[in-house]
């Protein structure tokens, strides 16, 4: 009998609602993008979609987009578009699907991402998104404004936050170009409000998971994690993880967990390895092995810095962890380990993202050393099925579990 | 009798160049054993800060080999791996310390993984990456402030207003001399040219302008048109030895133009001395020094800068390097070749797994420089 | 006086010679494997083959070189063997626009302009996917011989797909399908489709067009050629003699070499 461990959560039909209206609206953005006078902007997953909400702007984002091109199977036909077109097949995936997607939208799902009146890209997440966003500005001859987050060593600077500051003023003049608007200072922090609301709620849904057994595992995160990045500041969002939240609540108080018989807890680093996401943390599941946090969609449950809007935007969006130390990164591990009582960690060490992860072996050590769990390291691609090698990974993976013994 | 002497002098120059653009640094120790270095990572490091600083620029470059340390994963660039692997052998101990500057993701991650596995003690500037965006001179200005403040703290020593105009007179003058050389190359052979230009990040500073200075007497009569030659462009990031260069000259190609971090990249842009901060000079010129692929100044201005200096130098074809892993090069090889392929200007991209060519490259260099020799008729 | 040229291809794996006379007569083809010394076999190899037609080396007016060992072989000229094979192919088929090259240790997709010169081409010469090697390894697992594949292929109904972009991973990939209950003619033809489909990634950089042909080791594998002309959805010229194609070119080129 073929057993299932992997418990579904109810919400999934709200969050299918949910998304697919969002998608609906951002495909058919053709028709009523002119006369509502709402521009399409494509944005990087770390922009300041606030400011753009404020604007009027509506977003759409080719990150995500590219984890549904996995999800759907297409990714490797489109990065072959790509490929063919001169990207070499070692830059980011998301990058390359987007492009073939913009190349041949014939064979990207939903018809491939609707045409951009301009582009937003915020560097916080990684220096790739730069020279694709100027691909994409080439070929769309559009505006692109950039938001260059300086790296953070160690704490935030003051010329940094005046730099971003300073941009931030500077993105918000080039937008009331664009859309004809002046910004609606009331707007932005209603905007703001309800993005701190959204993240508030995530984060709390994400907490119950210190409960034993955990009521999400892995693949949750990764698919309940799609309106924080999509649709941060709006109410649908607020709407989606109060429910959300509500089901999660009732699984901790009914004992229910994610995984049936969770004896080993883990924690998650870098991007979801999406071609494979349920066959791949199956491995872990069968074993009783729960995913009960993770670094990735951990990403958006930061509390906003404090401030006047604008001051707040520049801090927060400066301070996202992917733009911080090695020693920030593992000291934000080794809490969630701590928190939420994990027997070890595993991570994907992801060809596609340099800045997630070519600092994780050092990160690694310095986790195992302070905590004294396990930590398994996975070679893949977050959205590239040609770069998953099923048995090296199999093998590790058993490996790795059977030291839990 | 003087004239002998000077002959003499320049050829000595000369062979002190070549020699030490052979070493890229290795025998430092035992040839300034006076001199106190200080490594850095890309042409965006302010040389003058470190030589206010009283110490010596060296830029580090790997020393050749597949290096794999455990610390970075397989696919990241080898100069990162390599570099990073001489640290852990101990190669880079008597430095003053290595200042990392914030480029690439891979540079970006390097920094961090240095310091937490390191033991030299490193030092980072974050500088802007939109160089012409709002707020972004001020920003670089305040970032050169911290970092002459953490140099004053390395040395335990002051860095007055005198030592940074000292520093950019000589950078300056460098950069002039470079710039001689470089107007020189398309009458030069290649490996010569590329090599002359990397001695000077290689050694100390005032010995390399001395000796350059020296032998562009000798370098100028020993110029000869390149009759026959395909004349070649030649655009990447760190090419750390001239076997690339040798193997284009040897294939019958002239490159009379690079755009390389190592070569004439590194000296490019304008050297202005006058501002009340001497601090806000040094800006200005990295900021408006030709970009490569990691900075913005403009949507195309690199592709502008690349058109013209092609047209300039009258490169016929342009050969575009990359180091296998390298980003930012492999994204703008697409827009570059293509533009220059529309211009009617040939394009061969290149990837290599260091700066050592071999029979593959060989392979597609040839046929790349062939396929010009027929259509020029030669 | 009839003049005699000599165009040596030295493959890291393979050395072929071709002999030609003035008027464009091949008066005689020779392969064999490199060995140790890729240029010792190609020395005895040019000897046995003017021998065969009563000549000496005393007789050739002009050697070419190419392939991986031509920068150490004694010749009049070495010259790349993409520039030979582009020599080789125009000669043997005056449409042909693009040349794919698939040997036993490369690939290659090479474009040709109007006058039979060099246009582009695109380079696999990294990894073994997409090449000779690739078949070899995989019909080893199977226990498969090389002569064996496109008879076998042709029996295919139902190709089995192989999703790793390396070797080694798809060696393993085809092992596990092994075990699944595949038969060997469907893996041998997903196979096929990988080599195949990896080259036709290589002539979307350079663009394809007609008309096309198909030469290098690989070239006799009727598998690679039909799966091939299927994925690019052109038919495919193939020279009866793909091996020594680009050997030919050279011995081309060595006429020219003389006339100029």
């Amino acid at each position: 009998m073929a057993k299932r461990n992997y418990r579904p959560l109810v919400s999934v039909k709200a969050l299918q609602k949910t998304m697919g209206r969002y998608y609906a609206i951002t495909n058919y953005h053709r028709y009523w993008g002119k006369p509502l006078r709402r521009p399409l902007a494509w944005v990087t997953s770390g922009a300041p979609v606030e400011l753009l909400r404020a604007f009027k702007i509506h977003s759409a984002y080719p990150e995500q987009y590219a984890a549904i091109y996995s999800a759907r199977k297409t990714t490797v036909a489109l990065c072959e578009i790509a490929e063919a077109a001169g990207y070499s097949q070692d830059l980011c995936s998301y990058a390359r699907s987007n492009i073939g997607g913009v190349l041949r939208p014939d064979l990207a799902p939903l018809g491939g991402m609707p045409k951009p009146d301009l582009l937003v890209a915020c560097n916080n997440i990684c220096g790739t998104v730069l020279k694709w966003y100027e691909v994409l500005a080439r070929h769309f001859n559009v505006p692109l404004l950039v938001l260059d987050t300086p790296f953070l060593t160690a704490e935030l600077t003051p010329q940094a936050k005046d730099y971003v500051l300073e941009q931030l003023y500077a993105m918000s003049a080039d937008l009331e170009k664009i859309t004809g608007r002046s910004l609606d200072e009331k707007n932005l922090v209603k905007q703001m409000r309800r993005s701190a609301e959204i993240t508030s709620l995530w984060k709390e849904t994400r907490q119950y998971c210190q409960a034993s057994p955990s009521p999400l595992n892995a693949p949750d995160f990764f698919i309940h994690m799609a309106p924080i990045v999509v649709l941060r500041g709006s109410q649908e969002g607020i709407d989606y993880y109060r429910k959300l939240k509500a089901e999660v609540k009732e699984r901790v108080e009914l004992g229910q967990g994610a995984v049936e018989n969770e004896r080993i807890r883990l924690v998650w680093d870098n991007i979801a390895i999406w071609p494979q996401l349920f066959t791949f943390y199956k491995m872990f599941a069968d074993k009783g092995a729960c995913f009960v946090s993770d670094t990735y969609s951990g990403g958006w449950a930061i509390e906003q810095a404090p401030g006047t809007p604008m001051e707040s935007l520049a801090a927060t969006y400066t301070e996202v962890f992917l733009n911080r130390s090695p020693e920030f990164r593992a000291n934000q591990l080794i809490n969630l380990i701590r928190e939420y009582k994990a027997d070890g960690f595993v991570m994907h060490s992801n060809r596609s993202c340099k800045p997630y992860s070519l600092v994780q072996e050092v990160i690694r050590r310095k986790v195992m050393s302070e905590t004294g769990v396990p930590g398994l390291m996975i070679e893949a691609d977050m959205a590239d099925s040609r770069a998953y090698a099923e048995e090296p990974v199999r093998n590790r993976v058993q490996a790795f579990l059977e030291t839990f013994e | 009798m003087s004239e002998i002497n000077e002959q003499a002098n320049s050829n000595e120059s000369l062979e002190l160049l070549l020699e030490e653009a052979t070493l890229n640094g290795e025998a430092r120790l035992q040839r300034y054993p006076k001199k106190k270095f200080f490594g850095y990572f890309c042409s965006y490091f302010p040389e003058e800060l470190i030589l206010a600083a009283g110490l010596e620029p060296l830029r580090l470059l790997p020393d050749g080999g597949n290096s794999t340390p455990a610390e970075l994963p397989a696919y990241c660039c080898s100069l990162a791996r390599g570099t990073l692997d001489m640290e852990i052998r101990g190669k880079w101990q008597d430095l003053a310390g290595i200042g990392f500057t914030h480029t690439c993701d891979t540079m970006q991650c390097l920094s961090g993984i240095w310091a937490a596995s390191g033991h030299s003690k490193t030092v980072d500037i974050v500088p802007p990456v939109m160089l012409n965006t709002s707020g972004a001179s001020r920003y670089y200005l305040a970032e050169m402030h911290t970092l002459m403040k953490t140099l004053m703290a390395l040395t335990q020593q002051d860095i007055k207003k005198e030592a940074l105009r000292n520093a950019l007179k000589l950078c300056g003058y460098t950069r002039k001399l470079a710039t001689e050389l470089d107007a020189l190359r398309p009458n030069l052979p290649s490996p010569l040219a590329s090599a002359l230009l990397r001695a000077g990040q290689v050694m100390p500073r005032s010995d390399y302008a001395q000796a350059l200075e020296k032998c562009l007497p000798t370098l100028k009569e020993m110029a000869a048109p390149p009759y026959r030659r395909v004349k070649v462009l030649v655009s990447g990031a760190v090419v750390e030895n001239d076997s690339l260069f040798a193997m284009i000259e040897d294939l019958g190609g002239r490159v009379v133009a690079d755009d390389t971090c190592t070569g004439y990249r590194h000296y490019s842009g304008l050297t202005l001395i006058g501002a009340e901060n001497p601090l806000s000079d040094i800006v200005q010129r990295y900021s408006e020094m030709p970009p490569c692929p990691c900075k913005n100044r403009s949507l195309n201005e690199r592709l502008s800068y690349l058109t013209d200096l092609a047209q300039q130098r009258q490169a016929e074809c342009l050969i575009i390097v990359i180091r296998k892993y390298c980003d930012p090069h492999a994204w703008d090889a697409v827009a570059l070749s293509k533009s220059f392929r529309n211009n009617g200007i040939h394009t061969l991209t290149l990837e290599i797994e260091g700066a050592d060519v071999g029979g593959q490259e060989r392979t597609r260099l040839q046929a790349f420089l062939e396929s010009m020799i027929e259509d020029s008729g030669l | 006086m009839q003049k005699y040229f000599v165009g040596v291809d030295i493959g890291s794996l393979t050395v072929k010679v071709v002999l030609l006379n003035e008027d464009l007569e091949t008066l005689g083809m020779v392969m064999n494997r490199a060995g140790f010394s890729g240029r010792d076999v190609a020395t005895r190899l040019t000897e046995q083959l003017l021998a065969d037609s009563g000549l000496t080396t005393q007789d050739v007016s002009a050697t070419v070189a190419t392939g991986y060992g031509r920068v150490t072989f004694p010749s009049d000229r070495e010259v790349s063997e993409i520039t030979c094979q582009a020599k080789g192919i125009i000669h043997l088929f005056p449409s042909a626009r693009t040349v794919i090259d698939i040997g036993g240790q490369d690939s290659k997709v090479i474009k040709l302009s109007q006058n039979g010169k060099v246009a582009d081409f695109a380079m696999n010469d990294k990894c073994a996917a997409g090449t000779g090697r690739f078949l070899e390894v995989m019909a080893t697992a199977l226990e498969v011989e090389w002569q064996e594949i496109g008879e076998l292929v042709s029996t295919s109904e139902n190709p089995t797909k192989i999703s790793s972009f390396c070797t080694v991973f798809a060696e393993s990939e085809i092992i596990s399908q092994v075990s699944a209950g595949a038969l060997k003619a469907d893996i041998l033809a997903g196979v096929c489709e990988s080599v195949a489909s990896r080259v036709a990634s290589m002539t979307r950089r350079t663009g394809l067009e007609p008309d096309i042909v198909f030469t290098g080791g690989v070239a006799h594998n009727q598998g690679v050629v039909n799966a091939l002309a299927k994925q690019l959805g052109f038919p495919l010229l193939v020279s009866r003699e793909p091996v020594i194609t680009a050997a030919l070119g050279a011995a081309l080129l060595a006429r020219e070499i003389l006339k100029a």
